[in-house]
């Protein structure tokens, strides 16, 4: 009988895998140093070599790899331009032995980690590539999106995984693709199912009844009018809202309009709802876009600081002065703008493969970073292979989760017979 | 042999370890039919496993702060201790607040920016060659556009606010039992933006545009490439990804723009992304040698050169930025500005004089050859020399198919994949 298929994401075994799971996570969490005291040197380079292929490139035969390795590792050296200006080099060997070498000990440079740069040559793979540019969430699903033809290699589709990308080539990938991969997935359990098809059947009967003819929406304003008998607010009470509300203005106002965090704006909608809502004696229907929400608190605002201007002569200064307008005018134009831009960028879709407003999946800001020999545009889902990646002083370039002790127990696995 | 007497209701790790847990998986799972451990076995599976619970364990434990980005910040393994804390964060942070936070504090940002104006030698490091000085530049020049950093005095007042500080060398970690890989910096989209219009709108070279902002040359290029691109796609109405890049860039460690045309920002330098004088290790250097010299000699970088490789430059000529040594040592040499300027405008117009020539010699090549052109297919004629054919007639570089050669490209095991696509 033929072995049983190892499990990819085990819990008996862990391994960490080019993927943004849970699993990985886990995995990379548990991760421990070599034990280098109690085993043989074959065993450590043999555990070293499984758990790394394990990572790298687990969908590669080990033959290919094996023909992949390349035991030269480039390396590059940062230089300050003004300092071969001011020596030629001659300073170095300078007075060696005849007491003119300096004693003072200049701080070495921290070691160049060349042992974490083994798996360089599988960097250079397109699905590799695409992973690490975070246009997928796995090398396996960037594999799949090159072999179903959704990636271009300079303008010209790419349909081979294993293409060696080429210093200077940019490769792009589908977006909407690119927003499903990274997306937040849309959630396809039974039950809403079930209310989707419940809601689509109320529908179709409420269409059968008025006779061919989409229903009116019950206004849910009729019962919100007839509930708001309150008495209109206190002077004072009216006066804390207002300042709430200009601290929230100033807000808006020191964002910019590609703002990240959506939630100032929520903020400032809720604070803005919450001072209608003090005044909800008219009629609500004329306050619902943003700018008769303005118009609308402007207008009672004045009503009722000429309203209570005779009352009281203690407070004569009207409630809101010509600049607070102004400002308060500029962060509702601010907010209209961002609504626009929101409902025309990331509105909601049900033919979307994705959960949608999109937000990125669970867990993807843990393995989000992008490594420096690519330059990426995530507007356009583009990304450029600068250069192959480099081993520098006290960093390497290969993203790699494993300690050094590790990539160096690998890289001599793969030394030998060569 | 007789199968064994079937326990299907009772779990194997119930008896051992009584924990609620277990428990209430038992009670959950009891009325499912409970699989079997292997095939020919009668023991039924153990449902939670030790291992499965501690997954969750810590999924609902440390890991849980993983699953959301935090907003505006880095979300990476390395800054969270191992009960999932994270290390930078007072004792007022909280995620769920830091949300609602930016958005009460950014009301005094007006004043913060009064008091953010440093001298220039504090934001910008001294010499380019130290990685970690230039990221610490980077991260204090980011934080101080979110209006995070407010001078010593008012950091008490911080941890009490619940501000996140910037990030330290250790909280970019993704993988945090590798100290020797972080996640670095990107380019931030305003100045993405600022090198293409320098390079594009302003027509600064590439290398000009490089020394400006602190960009090596290769980026420079791909990213007026990549913003070309975007304009294009923004011409023709094509849908950007627009939630996605604000959600990654906000998850990424990125260097902003300092805008030096701006009046706050007049004593501000900009901050550089990388550094521009990367000199790669020439195979040739990577023995040791020993070469007896007299001490009499001046050995110079040379020298050395010559002595590892006869064809190897020193390493003033093999940096992407040479002129900036150059510009050095007539600084050094005392020559004035405008003996200086003089030379620069020399070299450069030697160096656009090379480049057309070069452009020159290409077109005349293309002119010299022959194309008829055909109704799908143009033919091309182009002078070949028989000679390149070699002794035995089978030379590479020789044109067209030869006699007694076979195509390999049929062949098993010979790779198909295409090597290189023309841009």
């Amino acid at each position: 009988m033929p072995r049983k298929k190892p499990r990819f994401h085990s819990l008996k075994k862990l391994h960490v895998r080019q993927n943004w799971s849970r699993w990985s996570l886990y995995a990379l969490s548990q991760l421990k140093a070599p034990n280098v005291t109690s085993r043989t040197y074959f065993q450590q380079k043999w555990t070293a070599k499984a758990t790394t292929r394990a990572y790298h490139g687990e969908h590669i035969r080990e033959k290919k790899w094996k023909h992949m390795f390349k035991r030269t590792l480039p390396a590059v050296v940062a230089m300050d331009y003004k300092y071969l200006a001011a020596n030629d080099g001659s300073e170095q060997a300078a007075g060696r032995g005849m007491g003119a070498d300096v004693q003072s000990a200049t701080r070495t440079p921290p070691m160049t980690p060349y042992m974490q740069m083994a798996y360089y040559p599988l960097e250079r793979r397109l699905d590799t590539a695409i992973w690490r540019a975070l246009f997928a969430s796995s090398v396996r699903q960037a594999r799949q999106f090159v072999v179903h033809g959704l990636v271009k290699v300079n303008g010209k589709k790419m349909v081979y995984p294993a293409y060696a990308l080429n210093p200077g080539d940019m490769f792009q990938v589908e977006p909407a693709s690119v927003m499903f991969a990274t997306g937040a997935p849309k959630t396809r359990s039974s039950s809403a199912r079930r209310v989707t098809k419940a809601k689509a059947a109320e529908r179709a009967a409420a269409r059968e009844e008025s006779g061919g003819q989409t229903p009116k929406q019950p206004k849910p304003s009729d019962a919100a009018v007839a509930q708001s008998t309150r008495e209109e607010p206190t002077p004072a009470e009216l006066k804390k809202h207002l300042q709430d509300l200009m601290a929230d203005v100033d807000g808006v106002l020191a964002e910019d309009v590609k703002a990240k965090d959506k939630q100032k704006f929520r903020a400032f909608r809720q604070s803005v709802k919450k001072a209608i809502s003090l005044w909800r004696t008219a009629n609500p229907e004329s306050v619902s876009t943003l700018d008769t929400q303005f118009d609308f608190l402007k207008t009672q605002i004045a009503e009722r600081a000429a309203a209570s201007l005779p009352r009281e002569t203690a407070a004569p200064e009207p409630l809101m002065s010509d600049e607070d307008q102004k400002r308060l005018r500029d962060a509702f134009e601010k907010l209209k703008l961002e609504t626009e831009h929101t409902s025309a960028w990331n509105r909601r879709n049900p033919r979307a493969p994705y959960a949608t407003p999109w937000r990125p999946r669970d867990y993807m800001s843990a393995f989000a970073f992008i490594p420096r020999y690519l330059e990426v545009n995530q507007n356009i889902c583009a990304a450029v292979y600068l250069r192959h990646p480099v081993a520098r002083q006290g960093l390497a370039e290969v993203p790699t989760p494993f300690p050094i002790e590790t990539g160096q127990l690998a890289f001599n696995w793969y030394l030998r017979n060569r | 042999m007789p199968p064994r007497l079937r326990s299907s209701n009772l779990l194997p790790s119930a008896s051992s370890a009584p924990c609620t847990l277990c428990l209430a998986a038992q009670s959950q799972t009891i009325s499912l039919p409970v699989p079997s451990s292997r095939q020919f076995s009668q023991t039924p599976r153990p449902l939670i496993t030790l291992r499965r619970r501690k997954f969750y364990e810590w999924l609902n434990g440390p890991g849980r702060q993983l699953r959301e980005p935090i907003p505006d910040s880095t979300n990476y393994l390395g800054a969270y201790d191992k009960f999932g804390n994270l290390v930078r964060a007072g004792p007022g942070w909280r995620k769920d607040r830091a949300a609602q936070k930016t958005a009460t504090t950014a009301g005094g940002q007006a004043n913060v920016e009064a008091q953010t104006e440093k001298p220039a030698e504090d934001v910008t490091p001294a010499g380019q060659e130290n990685l970690d000085q230039l990221e610490e530049a980077i991260r204090a020049g980011e934080a101080e556009q979110k209006g995070a950093i407010d001078g010593a005095e008012k950091k008490g007042e911080e941890q009490k606010d619940g501000k996140l500080p910037p990030e330290s060398q250790e909280d970019l970690r993704p993988f945090p039992l590798n100290q020797y890989f972080r996640s670095q910096p990107v380019l931030s989209e305003d100045l993405r933006e600022a090198i293409y219009r320098r390079v594009k709108k302003d027509g600064a070279t590439v290398s000009l545009a490089s020394v400006e902002f602190g960009v090596n040359n290769e980026r420079v290029g791909a990213v007026v490439r990549l913003k070309q691109m975007e304009k294009e796609w923004i011409a023709q109405g094509k849908t950007l990804a627009l939630p996605y890049s604000q959600a990654v860039l906000s998850m990424l460690p990125t260097t902003p723009h300092i805008d030096t045309t701006l009046p706050r920002n007049k004593s501000k330098r900009p901050i550089p992304h990388e550094p521009i004088n990367d000199l790669i290790v020439h195979p040739a250097t990577r023995q040791q040698l020993f070469v007896p010299v007299a001490e009499s000699r001046r050995f110079t970088r040379v020298d050395a050169g010559k002595a590892f490789d006869n064809d190897l430059l020193p390493a003033d000529a093999r940096i992407p930025h040479p002129e900036l040594v150059q510009a050095e040592r007539e600084i050094e040499a005392g020559l004035s500005f405008e003996e200086r300027r003089r030379l620069a405008e020399e070299r450069l117009e030697k160096e656009q004089e090379s480049k057309r020539n070069a452009e020159k010699r290409k077109e005349e090549e293309l002119r010299a050859l022959k194309v008829v052109p055909q109704r799908r297919w143009d033919f091309v004629f182009k002078d070949v020399s028989v000679e390149a054919a070699g002794r035995n007639g089978k030379g590479a570089a020789a044109a067209g198919w030869r006699y007694g050669v076979p195509h390999q490209d049929r062949k098993r095991g010979i790779p198909k994949i295409p090597t290189r696509v023309e841009a």
